[in-house]
Protein backbone atom coordinates (compact mmCIF):
# COMPACT_ATOMS: atom_id res chain seq x y z
CA UNK A 1 0.00 0.00 0.00
CA UNK A 2 2.82 2.51 0.92
CA UNK A 3 4.93 1.38 -1.87
CA UNK A 4 2.16 1.51 -4.13
CA UNK A 5 1.81 4.93 -2.85
CA UNK A 6 5.17 5.77 -3.37
CA UNK A 7 5.41 4.03 -6.73
CA UNK A 8 2.46 6.73 -7.68
CA UNK A 9 4.29 9.73 -6.83
CA UNK A 10 7.54 8.56 -8.94
CA UNK A 11 5.16 8.65 -11.36
CA UNK A 12 3.03 11.90 -10.72
CA UNK A 13 7.02 13.61 -10.27
CA UNK A 14 7.75 12.42 -14.03
CA UNK A 15 4.45 13.31 -15.32
CA UNK A 16 4.88 16.61 -13.29
CA UNK A 17 8.60 17.45 -14.86
CA UNK A 18 7.13 16.58 -18.32
CA UNK A 19 9.36 13.64 -18.25
CA UNK A 20 6.53 11.28 -19.26
CA UNK A 21 5.12 13.87 -22.39
CA UNK A 22 9.03 14.34 -23.46
CA UNK A 23 9.43 10.68 -23.93
CA UNK A 24 6.08 10.09 -25.48
CA UNK A 25 6.09 13.12 -27.75
CA UNK A 26 10.13 12.11 -28.63
CA UNK A 27 8.75 8.72 -29.38
CA UNK A 28 5.84 10.11 -31.97
CA UNK A 29 8.23 11.52 -33.60
CA UNK A 30 10.42 8.19 -34.02
CA UNK A 31 7.20 6.47 -35.15
CA UNK A 32 6.39 9.22 -37.85
CA UNK A 33 9.87 9.01 -39.20
CA UNK A 34 9.87 5.24 -39.68
CA UNK A 35 6.24 5.78 -41.27
CA UNK A 36 8.44 7.36 -43.95
CA UNK A 37 11.66 5.24 -43.63
CA UNK A 38 8.91 2.19 -44.60
CA UNK A 39 7.27 3.80 -47.11
CA UNK A 40 9.95 5.13 -48.40
CA UNK A 41 12.89 3.95 -50.83
CA UNK A 42 15.20 3.14 -48.36
CA UNK A 43 14.09 0.12 -47.82
CA UNK A 44 13.54 -1.14 -51.28
CA UNK A 45 15.21 -3.90 -50.94
CA UNK A 46 12.83 -5.00 -48.27
CA UNK A 47 10.11 -4.01 -50.44
CA UNK A 48 11.04 -5.99 -53.50
CA UNK A 49 11.44 -8.93 -51.86
CA UNK A 50 8.02 -8.44 -50.46
CA UNK A 51 6.62 -7.84 -53.37
CA UNK A 52 8.13 -10.70 -55.45
CA UNK A 53 8.67 -13.11 -52.52
CA UNK A 54 6.95 -16.65 -51.30
CA UNK A 55 6.32 -16.97 -48.19
CA UNK A 56 9.01 -17.42 -47.29
CA UNK A 57 10.81 -14.86 -48.20
CA UNK A 58 8.80 -12.64 -46.89
CA UNK A 59 9.00 -14.22 -43.54
CA UNK A 60 12.37 -13.90 -44.03
CA UNK A 61 12.77 -10.34 -44.79
CA UNK A 62 10.77 -9.21 -42.00
CA UNK A 63 12.83 -10.98 -39.56
CA UNK A 64 15.73 -9.44 -40.72
CA UNK A 65 14.43 -6.08 -41.18
CA UNK A 66 13.47 -6.48 -37.25
CA UNK A 67 16.64 -7.62 -36.31
CA UNK A 68 18.29 -4.91 -37.56
CA UNK A 69 16.06 -2.53 -35.65
CA UNK A 70 16.79 -4.33 -32.09
CA UNK A 71 20.56 -4.66 -32.45
CA UNK A 72 21.43 -1.50 -33.85
CA UNK A 73 22.93 1.22 -31.75
CA UNK A 74 20.13 3.78 -32.34
CA UNK A 75 17.79 1.32 -29.43
CA UNK A 76 20.77 1.36 -27.97
CA UNK A 77 21.19 5.10 -27.67
CA UNK A 78 17.33 4.88 -26.55
CA UNK A 79 18.24 2.84 -23.63
CA UNK A 80 20.37 5.93 -22.57
CA UNK A 81 18.69 8.59 -23.27
CA UNK A 82 15.92 6.79 -21.00
CA UNK A 83 19.01 6.59 -18.16
CA UNK A 84 19.41 9.62 -18.96
CA UNK A 85 16.02 10.76 -17.57
CA UNK A 86 15.66 8.86 -15.05
CA UNK A 87 19.30 10.17 -13.57
CA UNK A 88 17.60 12.71 -11.71
CA UNK A 89 15.38 10.52 -9.85
CA UNK A 90 17.45 9.34 -7.05
CA UNK A 91 19.46 13.06 -6.43
CA UNK A 92 16.03 14.66 -6.18
CA UNK A 93 14.77 12.70 -3.74
CA UNK A 94 17.60 13.29 -1.72
CA UNK A 95 17.14 16.84 -1.55
CA UNK A 96 17.54 18.43 2.00
CA UNK A 97 13.86 19.14 3.11
CA UNK A 98 12.60 15.75 1.40
CA UNK A 99 14.09 13.36 2.15
CA UNK A 100 14.02 13.75 5.81
CA UNK A 101 10.12 14.00 5.29
CA UNK A 102 10.07 10.66 3.07
CA UNK A 103 12.16 8.85 5.74
CA UNK A 104 10.54 10.00 8.76
CA UNK A 105 7.03 7.83 6.98
CA UNK A 106 6.42 4.35 8.05
CA UNK A 107 8.51 2.90 4.85
CA UNK A 108 11.63 1.35 5.47
CA UNK A 109 14.22 2.58 3.17
CA UNK A 110 14.98 -0.86 1.58
CA UNK A 111 11.20 -0.30 0.48
CA UNK A 112 12.07 3.08 -1.30
CA UNK A 113 15.28 1.80 -3.11
CA UNK A 114 12.95 -1.01 -3.91
CA UNK A 115 10.27 1.72 -5.23
CA UNK A 116 12.05 3.57 -7.51
CA UNK A 117 13.56 0.77 -9.15
CA UNK A 118 10.18 -0.72 -9.97
CA UNK A 119 9.36 2.74 -10.81
CA UNK A 120 11.94 3.21 -13.13
CA UNK A 121 11.15 -0.20 -14.71
CA UNK A 122 7.55 0.86 -15.10
CA UNK A 123 8.07 3.74 -16.15
CA UNK A 124 10.42 2.67 -19.33
CA UNK A 125 8.24 -0.44 -19.80
CA UNK A 126 5.64 1.90 -20.08
CA UNK A 127 7.54 3.91 -22.96
CA UNK A 128 8.81 0.95 -25.04
CA UNK A 129 5.82 -0.76 -25.33
CA UNK A 130 4.62 2.33 -26.69
CA UNK A 131 7.35 2.70 -29.18
CA UNK A 132 8.09 -0.76 -30.28
CA UNK A 133 4.48 -2.12 -30.32
CA UNK A 134 3.93 0.75 -32.92
CA UNK A 135 6.88 -0.20 -34.81
CA UNK A 136 5.47 -3.39 -34.68
CA UNK A 137 2.34 -2.74 -36.17
CA UNK A 138 3.37 -0.64 -38.79
CA UNK A 139 5.87 -3.37 -39.93
CA UNK A 140 3.44 -6.24 -39.84
CA UNK A 141 0.57 -3.95 -41.27
CA UNK A 142 2.75 -3.14 -44.38
CA UNK A 143 4.21 -6.33 -44.91
CA UNK A 144 1.64 -8.68 -43.34
CA UNK A 145 3.67 -11.02 -41.65
CA UNK A 146 2.67 -10.83 -37.95
CA UNK A 147 5.84 -11.42 -36.23
CA UNK A 148 4.68 -11.87 -32.12
CA UNK A 149 7.97 -12.99 -31.16
CA UNK A 150 9.17 -8.96 -32.30
CA UNK A 151 7.32 -8.11 -29.22
CA UNK A 152 9.63 -9.85 -26.99
CA UNK A 153 12.06 -6.82 -27.43
CA UNK A 154 9.90 -4.86 -25.22
CA UNK A 155 10.51 -6.98 -22.31
CA UNK A 156 14.33 -7.36 -23.42
CA UNK A 157 15.07 -3.38 -23.55
CA UNK A 158 13.50 -2.93 -20.36
CA UNK A 159 15.21 -5.60 -18.70
CA UNK A 160 18.47 -4.23 -20.47
CA UNK A 161 17.12 -0.59 -18.63
CA UNK A 162 16.75 -1.99 -15.14
CA UNK A 163 20.17 -3.95 -15.81
CA UNK A 164 21.85 -0.57 -16.05
CA UNK A 165 19.47 1.15 -13.57
CA UNK A 166 20.36 -0.42 -10.88
CA UNK A 167 23.92 1.19 -11.31
CA UNK A 168 22.85 4.52 -12.29
CA UNK A 169 21.14 4.96 -9.05
CA UNK A 170 23.84 3.98 -7.26
CA UNK A 171 25.94 6.49 -9.07
CA UNK A 172 22.76 8.85 -7.89
CA UNK A 173 23.10 7.76 -4.36
CA UNK A 174 26.74 8.43 -3.87
CA UNK A 175 27.26 11.65 -6.01
CA UNK A 176 23.94 12.89 -4.66
CA UNK A 177 23.85 14.99 -7.97
CA UNK A 178 21.79 14.88 -11.53
CA UNK A 179 25.02 16.28 -13.85
CA UNK A 180 27.85 13.89 -11.67
CA UNK A 181 24.90 10.83 -12.36
CA UNK A 182 25.06 11.82 -16.01
CA UNK A 183 28.55 12.22 -16.20
CA UNK A 184 29.89 9.78 -14.93
CA UNK A 185 27.56 7.15 -16.94
CA UNK A 186 28.07 8.88 -20.39
CA UNK A 187 32.07 9.29 -20.26
CA UNK A 188 33.14 6.41 -17.80
CA UNK A 189 30.39 3.48 -17.47
CA UNK A 190 28.53 3.03 -21.13
CA UNK A 191 31.97 3.43 -22.99
CA UNK A 192 33.35 1.22 -20.85
CA UNK A 193 30.60 -1.16 -21.79
CA UNK A 194 30.83 -0.95 -24.90
CA UNK A 195 34.70 -1.33 -25.36
CA UNK A 196 34.16 -3.91 -23.23
CA UNK A 197 32.23 -5.70 -25.77
CA UNK A 198 34.11 -4.87 -28.59
CA UNK A 199 37.26 -6.66 -26.75
CA UNK A 200 35.63 -9.83 -26.02
CA UNK A 201 34.50 -9.81 -29.65
CA UNK A 202 37.94 -9.19 -30.60
CA UNK A 203 39.85 -11.83 -28.69
CA UNK A 204 36.27 -14.22 -29.90
CA UNK A 205 37.39 -14.04 -33.02
CA UNK A 206 40.29 -15.37 -35.16
CA UNK A 207 42.45 -12.08 -36.35
CA UNK A 208 44.88 -11.52 -34.09
CA UNK A 209 45.91 -8.02 -35.65
CA UNK A 210 46.74 -6.35 -32.12
CA UNK A 211 48.55 -8.28 -29.82
CA UNK A 212 47.65 -7.80 -25.99
CA UNK A 213 49.56 -9.19 -23.09
CA UNK A 214 48.39 -11.86 -21.17
CA UNK A 215 47.66 -9.40 -18.56
CA UNK A 216 45.60 -6.90 -19.91
CA UNK A 217 44.08 -9.84 -21.91
CA UNK A 218 42.72 -11.15 -18.70
CA UNK A 219 41.83 -8.05 -17.14
CA UNK A 220 39.46 -6.92 -20.05
CA UNK A 221 38.23 -10.37 -20.02
CA UNK A 222 37.56 -9.84 -15.85
CA UNK A 223 36.16 -6.58 -16.16
CA UNK A 224 33.94 -7.50 -19.16
CA UNK A 225 32.78 -11.13 -17.47
CA UNK A 226 31.78 -8.78 -14.16
CA UNK A 227 30.31 -5.62 -15.74
CA UNK A 228 26.64 -5.91 -17.19
CA UNK A 229 26.64 -6.58 -21.24
CA UNK A 230 23.98 -4.01 -22.61
CA UNK A 231 25.43 -4.80 -26.26
CA UNK A 232 25.71 -9.06 -25.94
CA UNK A 233 21.82 -8.47 -24.33
CA UNK A 234 20.89 -6.75 -27.73
CA UNK A 235 22.71 -9.55 -30.00
CA UNK A 236 20.35 -11.91 -27.85
CA UNK A 237 17.62 -10.03 -27.81
CA UNK A 238 17.65 -9.95 -31.69
CA UNK A 239 17.75 -13.91 -31.83
CA UNK A 240 14.99 -14.02 -29.38
CA UNK A 241 13.19 -11.79 -32.47
CA UNK A 242 13.93 -13.73 -35.17
CA UNK A 243 13.16 -16.78 -32.93
CA UNK A 244 16.77 -18.57 -33.73
CA UNK A 245 18.11 -20.12 -30.94
CA UNK A 246 20.13 -18.55 -28.50
CA UNK A 247 23.29 -19.45 -28.63
CA UNK A 248 24.95 -17.81 -25.31
CA UNK A 249 23.33 -17.16 -22.20
CA UNK A 250 25.95 -16.20 -20.07
CA UNK A 251 25.86 -12.39 -20.57
CA UNK A 252 22.13 -12.59 -19.47
CA UNK A 253 23.07 -14.99 -16.06
CA UNK A 254 25.82 -12.58 -15.28
CA UNK A 255 24.06 -9.43 -15.82
CA UNK A 256 21.32 -10.27 -14.02
CA UNK A 257 24.01 -10.83 -11.10
CA UNK A 258 25.17 -7.56 -12.09
CA UNK A 259 22.08 -5.78 -11.12
CA UNK A 260 21.27 -8.06 -7.94
CA UNK A 261 24.38 -6.74 -6.33
CA UNK A 262 23.83 -3.74 -7.84
CA UNK A 263 20.85 -3.11 -6.22
CA UNK A 264 21.83 -4.87 -2.79
CA UNK A 265 24.56 -2.37 -2.47
CA UNK A 266 22.38 0.67 -2.91
CA UNK A 267 19.93 -0.62 0.01
CA UNK A 268 23.01 -1.20 1.88
CA UNK A 269 24.29 1.83 0.97
CA UNK A 270 20.78 4.06 1.98
CA UNK A 271 20.47 1.82 4.84
CA UNK A 272 23.28 3.23 6.76
CA UNK A 273 23.51 6.43 5.27
CA UNK A 274 22.79 9.69 7.43
CA UNK A 275 20.58 12.24 5.97
CA UNK B 1 4.14 6.31 30.58
CA UNK B 2 7.51 8.16 28.43
CA UNK B 3 6.73 8.13 24.89
CA UNK B 4 10.18 9.71 24.10
CA UNK B 5 13.12 7.43 26.10
CA UNK B 6 16.56 9.12 25.40
CA UNK B 7 19.74 7.52 27.15
CA UNK B 8 23.09 9.24 26.40
CA UNK B 9 22.28 9.52 23.33
CA UNK B 10 25.73 11.05 21.29
CA UNK B 11 26.75 11.80 17.35
CA UNK B 12 29.51 12.63 15.98
CA UNK B 13 29.95 13.93 12.56
CA UNK B 14 32.72 13.54 10.48
CA UNK B 15 34.17 17.36 10.03
CA UNK B 16 36.01 18.59 7.18
CA UNK B 17 37.59 16.04 4.77
CA UNK B 18 40.86 14.32 6.04
CA UNK B 19 40.93 16.56 8.98
CA UNK B 20 40.08 13.92 11.42
CA UNK B 21 38.16 16.32 13.05
CA UNK B 22 34.73 15.19 14.50
CA UNK B 23 32.22 18.13 15.14
CA UNK B 24 29.87 16.79 18.29
CA UNK B 25 26.69 17.50 17.24
CA UNK B 26 25.27 15.65 20.63
CA UNK B 27 27.33 14.84 23.36
CA UNK B 28 25.43 12.38 26.42
CA UNK B 29 21.95 13.26 26.41
CA UNK B 30 19.38 11.76 28.67
CA UNK B 31 15.93 12.60 29.44
CA UNK B 32 11.96 11.57 28.98
CA UNK B 33 9.22 12.85 27.60
CA UNK B 34 5.80 11.76 29.12
CA UNK B 35 2.47 10.69 27.49
CA UNK B 36 0.57 14.30 26.58
CA UNK B 37 3.02 16.75 27.54
CA UNK B 38 4.29 19.68 25.57
CA UNK B 39 7.77 19.51 25.52
CA UNK B 40 9.89 22.24 24.14
CA UNK B 41 13.81 21.89 23.17
CA UNK B 42 16.03 24.97 23.18
CA UNK B 43 19.03 25.69 22.64
CA UNK B 44 21.05 28.05 20.00
CA UNK B 45 21.91 27.69 16.28
CA UNK B 46 24.00 24.41 15.63
CA UNK B 47 23.25 23.44 19.40
CA UNK B 48 21.68 19.74 18.28
CA UNK B 49 17.84 20.22 17.77
CA UNK B 50 16.94 18.92 14.88
CA UNK B 51 20.18 16.30 14.83
CA UNK B 52 18.10 14.80 17.85
CA UNK B 53 14.84 15.12 16.63
CA UNK B 54 16.56 13.57 13.07
CA UNK B 55 17.51 10.43 15.25
CA UNK B 56 14.13 9.89 17.29
CA UNK B 57 12.68 9.57 13.81
CA UNK B 58 15.50 7.12 11.86
CA UNK B 59 16.70 10.16 9.82
CA UNK B 60 20.18 9.81 11.47
CA UNK B 61 21.33 7.44 13.22
CA UNK B 62 23.04 7.98 16.68
CA UNK B 63 26.69 6.73 17.40
CA UNK B 64 26.39 5.61 20.73
CA UNK B 65 23.12 5.72 23.19
CA UNK B 66 19.81 4.73 22.69
CA UNK B 67 16.24 6.35 22.08
CA UNK B 68 12.71 5.06 22.33
CA UNK B 69 9.81 5.93 21.37
CA UNK B 70 6.36 4.36 22.52
CA UNK B 71 9.06 1.90 24.09
CA UNK B 72 10.59 0.85 20.66
CA UNK B 73 13.77 1.29 19.90
CA UNK B 74 13.88 4.16 16.78
CA UNK B 75 15.10 2.04 14.04
CA UNK B 76 11.32 0.13 13.96
CA UNK B 77 9.95 1.30 10.83
CA UNK B 78 6.27 0.99 12.04
CA UNK B 79 6.85 3.51 15.60
CA UNK B 80 6.68 6.16 12.85
CA UNK B 81 2.49 5.39 11.88
CA UNK B 82 2.21 7.32 15.18
CA UNK B 83 4.54 10.09 14.52
CA UNK B 84 4.12 13.38 12.99
CA UNK B 85 6.65 15.43 11.58
CA UNK B 86 7.28 18.92 10.30
CA UNK B 87 11.14 19.27 9.30
CA UNK B 88 13.17 22.44 9.33
CA UNK B 89 13.25 23.76 5.72
CA UNK B 90 10.84 21.32 4.49
CA UNK B 91 10.98 21.52 0.70
CA UNK B 92 7.82 19.89 -1.12
CA UNK B 93 7.85 18.74 -4.69
CA UNK B 94 6.48 22.15 -6.00
CA UNK B 95 4.34 21.12 -8.50
CA UNK B 96 2.05 19.51 -6.36
CA UNK B 97 -1.25 21.53 -4.90
CA UNK B 98 -1.60 21.62 -1.28
CA UNK B 99 -4.22 18.62 -1.51
CA UNK B 100 -1.72 16.72 -3.37
CA UNK B 101 1.23 17.33 -0.82
CA UNK B 102 -1.36 16.30 2.15
CA UNK B 103 -2.55 13.58 -0.13
CA UNK B 104 0.74 12.09 -1.33
CA UNK B 105 2.15 12.42 2.63
CA UNK B 106 -0.98 10.63 4.18
CA UNK B 107 -0.70 7.68 1.76
CA UNK B 108 3.05 7.70 2.51
CA UNK B 109 2.08 7.15 6.90
CA UNK B 110 -0.10 4.29 5.59
CA UNK B 111 -3.98 5.84 4.88
CA UNK B 112 -6.22 5.02 2.55
CA UNK B 113 -8.14 7.14 0.07
CA UNK B 114 -11.06 7.31 1.68
CA UNK B 115 -10.09 8.24 5.12
CA UNK B 116 -8.03 11.57 3.59
CA UNK B 117 -11.10 12.64 1.56
CA UNK B 118 -12.75 12.90 5.13
CA UNK B 119 -9.45 14.45 6.97
CA UNK B 120 -7.82 16.40 4.32
CA UNK B 121 -9.72 19.61 4.39
CA UNK B 122 -10.19 19.40 7.72
CA UNK B 123 -6.47 20.08 8.85
CA UNK B 124 -5.97 22.33 5.82
CA UNK B 125 -8.92 24.10 7.82
CA UNK B 126 -7.66 24.10 11.16
CA UNK B 127 -4.40 26.30 9.97
CA UNK B 128 -6.24 28.46 8.10
CA UNK B 129 -5.75 27.05 4.59
CA UNK B 130 -8.53 25.16 3.27
CA UNK B 131 -8.81 27.88 0.24
CA UNK B 132 -5.72 27.36 -1.20
CA UNK B 133 -6.20 23.67 -1.39
CA UNK B 134 -6.00 23.46 -5.14
CA UNK B 135 -3.92 26.22 -5.53
CA UNK B 136 0.06 24.57 -6.70
CA UNK B 137 2.24 25.34 -3.53
CA UNK B 138 4.81 26.95 -5.52
CA UNK B 139 2.49 29.90 -5.00
CA UNK B 140 2.59 29.85 -1.50
CA UNK B 141 4.55 32.02 0.54
CA UNK B 142 6.95 31.24 3.19
CA UNK B 143 4.27 31.14 6.24
CA UNK B 144 1.53 29.02 3.97
CA UNK B 145 4.13 26.47 3.41
CA UNK B 146 4.96 26.44 7.35
CA UNK B 147 1.25 26.14 7.56
CA UNK B 148 0.67 23.18 4.86
CA UNK B 149 3.75 21.42 6.86
CA UNK B 150 1.95 21.50 10.09
CA UNK B 151 -1.30 20.30 8.68
CA UNK B 152 0.85 17.47 6.67
CA UNK B 153 2.65 15.97 10.54
CA UNK B 154 -1.19 16.11 11.39
CA UNK B 155 -2.62 14.34 8.89
CA UNK B 156 -2.30 10.83 10.16
CA UNK B 157 -3.30 11.58 13.17
CA UNK B 158 -0.29 10.93 15.40
CA UNK B 159 0.01 10.28 18.81
CA UNK B 160 3.32 12.13 18.84
CA UNK B 161 4.28 15.20 16.96
CA UNK B 162 7.61 16.39 16.42
CA UNK B 163 7.82 20.28 14.73
CA UNK B 164 10.75 21.81 14.09
CA UNK B 165 10.74 25.62 14.11
CA UNK B 166 6.98 25.42 13.03
CA UNK B 167 6.21 29.21 13.60
CA UNK B 168 9.54 29.90 11.15
CA UNK B 169 8.15 32.92 8.93
CA UNK B 170 4.73 32.98 10.76
CA UNK B 171 3.11 36.02 10.92
CA UNK B 172 2.12 36.74 14.78
CA UNK B 173 -1.53 36.30 14.37
CA UNK B 174 -0.67 33.05 12.61
CA UNK B 175 2.04 32.05 15.43
CA UNK B 176 -1.31 32.36 17.96
CA UNK B 177 -3.33 30.18 15.69
CA UNK B 178 -0.59 27.66 15.77
CA UNK B 179 -0.92 28.00 19.20
CA UNK B 180 -3.70 27.16 19.22
CA UNK B 181 -3.92 24.38 17.27
CA UNK B 182 -0.89 22.96 19.43
CA UNK B 183 -2.90 23.27 22.52
CA UNK B 184 -6.09 21.74 20.69
CA UNK B 185 -3.78 18.76 20.09
CA UNK B 186 -2.79 18.69 23.80
CA UNK B 187 -6.18 18.64 25.00
CA UNK B 188 -6.73 15.48 23.14
CA UNK B 189 -3.81 13.96 24.59
CA UNK B 190 -1.18 13.89 21.85
CA UNK B 191 2.11 14.77 22.76
CA UNK B 192 4.30 17.20 20.75
CA UNK B 193 7.96 17.90 20.78
CA UNK B 194 8.75 21.43 19.85
CA UNK B 195 12.15 22.81 18.42
CA UNK B 196 12.07 26.69 18.96
CA UNK B 197 13.83 29.78 19.66
CA UNK B 198 11.25 31.92 20.16
CA UNK B 199 11.03 31.34 24.18
CA UNK B 200 8.72 33.53 24.60
CA UNK B 201 6.43 31.18 22.46
CA UNK B 202 7.62 27.98 24.23
CA UNK B 203 7.00 29.90 27.82
CA UNK B 204 3.33 30.04 27.04
CA UNK B 205 2.20 26.74 25.63
CA UNK B 206 5.48 24.43 27.16
CA UNK B 207 4.99 22.11 29.98
CA UNK B 208 8.59 20.46 29.89
CA UNK B 209 11.68 22.14 28.49
CA UNK B 210 15.50 21.07 28.03
CA UNK B 211 17.97 23.40 27.07
CA UNK B 212 21.03 22.25 24.94
CA UNK B 213 23.80 23.61 23.97
CA UNK B 214 26.73 22.48 22.09
CA UNK B 215 25.61 18.83 21.84
CA UNK B 216 25.41 19.13 25.52
CA UNK B 217 22.29 19.26 27.83
CA UNK B 218 22.47 22.28 30.16
CA UNK B 219 18.76 21.57 32.03
CA UNK B 220 15.75 19.49 31.93
CA UNK B 221 12.11 20.39 33.96
CA UNK B 222 9.57 22.25 34.08
CA UNK B 223 9.15 25.70 32.91
CA UNK B 224 7.66 26.53 36.20
CA UNK B 225 11.22 24.94 37.95
CA UNK B 226 13.47 26.94 35.00
CA UNK B 227 12.33 30.47 35.66
CA UNK B 228 11.54 30.91 39.31
CA UNK B 229 14.67 32.08 40.85
CA UNK B 230 14.93 30.34 43.92
CA UNK B 231 12.43 32.30 46.62
CA UNK B 232 12.67 35.55 45.68
CA UNK B 233 9.57 38.05 46.58
CA UNK B 234 8.64 41.47 45.79
CA UNK B 235 6.67 43.24 47.76
CA UNK B 236 5.03 46.93 46.83
CA UNK B 237 3.70 48.75 49.17
CA UNK B 238 2.66 52.30 50.24
CA UNK B 239 5.67 54.91 51.64
CA UNK B 240 7.46 53.37 53.99
CA UNK B 241 9.33 55.28 56.48
CA UNK B 242 13.46 55.40 56.82
CA UNK B 243 13.04 52.96 59.78
CA UNK B 244 10.91 50.67 58.17
CA UNK B 245 13.14 50.64 55.11
CA UNK B 246 15.93 49.96 58.01
CA UNK B 247 14.29 47.21 59.82
CA UNK B 248 13.60 45.62 56.07
CA UNK B 249 17.60 46.13 55.47
CA UNK B 250 18.82 44.91 58.46
CA UNK B 251 15.92 41.84 59.73
CA UNK B 252 14.74 40.86 56.85
CA UNK B 253 17.68 41.22 54.08
CA UNK B 254 15.76 42.33 51.75
CA UNK B 255 16.99 44.78 48.91
CA UNK B 256 14.99 48.01 48.28
CA UNK B 257 13.97 49.62 44.93
CA UNK B 258 12.91 52.81 45.76
CA UNK B 259 10.48 54.00 48.75
CA UNK B 260 7.55 51.78 46.86
CA UNK B 261 9.07 48.48 46.58
CA UNK B 262 11.59 45.94 48.42
CA UNK B 263 12.42 42.21 47.34
CA UNK B 264 13.58 39.56 50.12
CA UNK B 265 14.90 35.98 49.75
CA UNK B 266 12.73 33.86 51.76
CA UNK B 267 12.81 30.37 52.17
CA UNK B 268 9.26 29.24 53.71
CA UNK B 269 5.62 30.81 53.04
CA UNK B 270 5.87 31.66 56.70
CA UNK B 271 8.56 34.18 56.69
CA UNK B 272 6.42 35.60 54.10
CA UNK B 273 3.71 36.32 56.39
CA UNK B 274 5.54 37.55 58.57
CA UNK B 275 6.67 40.13 56.79
CA UNK B 276 3.22 40.86 55.51
CA UNK B 277 1.94 40.59 59.51
CA UNK B 278 5.23 43.48 60.35
CA UNK B 279 4.11 45.69 57.37
CA UNK B 280 0.21 45.85 58.49
CA UNK B 281 0.89 46.46 61.93
CA UNK B 282 2.88 49.40 60.67
CA UNK B 283 -0.17 50.60 58.56
CA UNK B 284 1.98 50.07 55.94
CA UNK B 285 -0.38 49.45 52.77
CA UNK B 286 0.50 46.49 50.88
CA UNK B 287 -0.13 46.65 46.96
CA UNK B 288 1.03 43.67 46.25
CA UNK B 289 3.31 41.20 46.31
CA UNK B 290 5.09 38.17 43.95
CA UNK B 291 7.35 35.45 43.72
CA UNK B 292 9.56 36.53 40.88
CA UNK B 293 10.04 34.65 37.62
CA UNK B 294 13.10 34.91 35.29
CA UNK B 295 11.54 35.02 31.86
CA UNK B 296 13.10 31.89 29.81
CA UNK B 297 14.54 34.36 27.64
CA UNK B 298 17.08 36.03 30.70
CA UNK B 299 17.57 32.22 31.99
CA UNK B 300 18.27 30.89 28.75
CA UNK B 301 20.62 33.64 27.99
CA UNK B 302 22.31 33.64 31.30
CA UNK B 303 22.76 30.01 30.98
CA UNK B 304 24.54 29.47 28.02
CA UNK B 305 26.76 32.68 28.76
CA UNK B 306 27.63 30.83 31.69
CA UNK B 307 28.92 27.33 29.56
CA UNK B 308 30.52 29.35 27.02
N1 LIG C 1 24.98 16.06 8.06
C1 LIG C 1 25.86 16.71 8.84
N2 LIG C 1 27.18 16.57 8.65
C2 LIG C 1 28.06 17.20 9.44
N3 LIG C 1 27.73 17.99 10.47
C3 LIG C 1 26.42 18.17 10.72
C4 LIG C 1 25.42 17.55 9.92
N4 LIG C 1 24.20 17.90 10.41
C5 LIG C 1 24.44 18.71 11.45
N5 LIG C 1 25.77 18.87 11.63
C6 LIG C 1 26.41 19.67 12.70
O1 LIG C 1 25.84 19.28 13.93
C7 LIG C 1 25.64 20.41 14.76
C8 LIG C 1 24.19 20.48 15.20
O2 LIG C 1 23.37 20.80 14.10
P1 LIG C 1 21.79 20.91 14.21
O3 LIG C 1 21.26 21.10 12.85
O4 LIG C 1 21.29 19.75 14.97
O5 LIG C 1 21.61 22.24 15.05
P2 LIG C 1 20.27 22.97 15.52
O6 LIG C 1 20.29 22.99 16.99
O7 LIG C 1 19.10 22.37 14.87
O8 LIG C 1 20.51 24.43 14.97
P3 LIG C 1 19.46 25.51 14.39
O9 LIG C 1 18.87 26.20 15.55
O10 LIG C 1 20.31 26.44 13.60
O11 LIG C 1 18.45 24.79 13.56
C9 LIG C 1 26.11 21.61 13.98
O12 LIG C 1 27.41 21.91 14.40
C10 LIG C 1 26.14 21.14 12.55
O13 LIG C 1 27.16 21.77 11.85
MG1 LIG D 1 17.63 23.06 13.61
Amino acid sequence: MVLYAFIKGVFREALAKRILITIFGFFSVLIVLFVFAITNSTVEGLQLMLESGSAGGLKEAVLTFESYIVSGIPMFMLVASMLIITSSFIPDMLKKGHIDLLLSKPISRTKIVIGHFLAGTLLVLVSFTFLLGSIWILVSAKTGYWNVSFLYSILWFTAIFSILYSAVMLIGFLSRSTILTIMINMLLFFPTTFLLYLANTYFQSDQKGIVFGPVAEALLKFFYNILPKAWDLQDVCAQYVTQTPVTNTMPIISSVLFMCVMLSLNIWYFNKKDY
Amino acid sequence: MSVIEINSLTKHFSGKKFSGEKIKALEKVSFNVGNGEIFGLLGPNGAGKTTLVKILLGITFATEGTAKLFDKPVTNVSVKKKVGYLPENHRFPNYLTGEQVIDYFGKLSGLKKSDLDKTTYKYLKMVGMDEWGTTKIKKYSKGMMQRLGLAQAMISNPDLIFLDEPTDGVDPIGRKEIRDVLLDLKSQGKTIFLNSHLLSEIELICDKVAILNKGELVKVGSVEDITSTGNKYIFTTGDLPEEIMNKVLSEYKGTLHGKNEFECTINTLEEVNVIVDYLRSQKILIHGFSKEKNSLESMFINLIEQKN
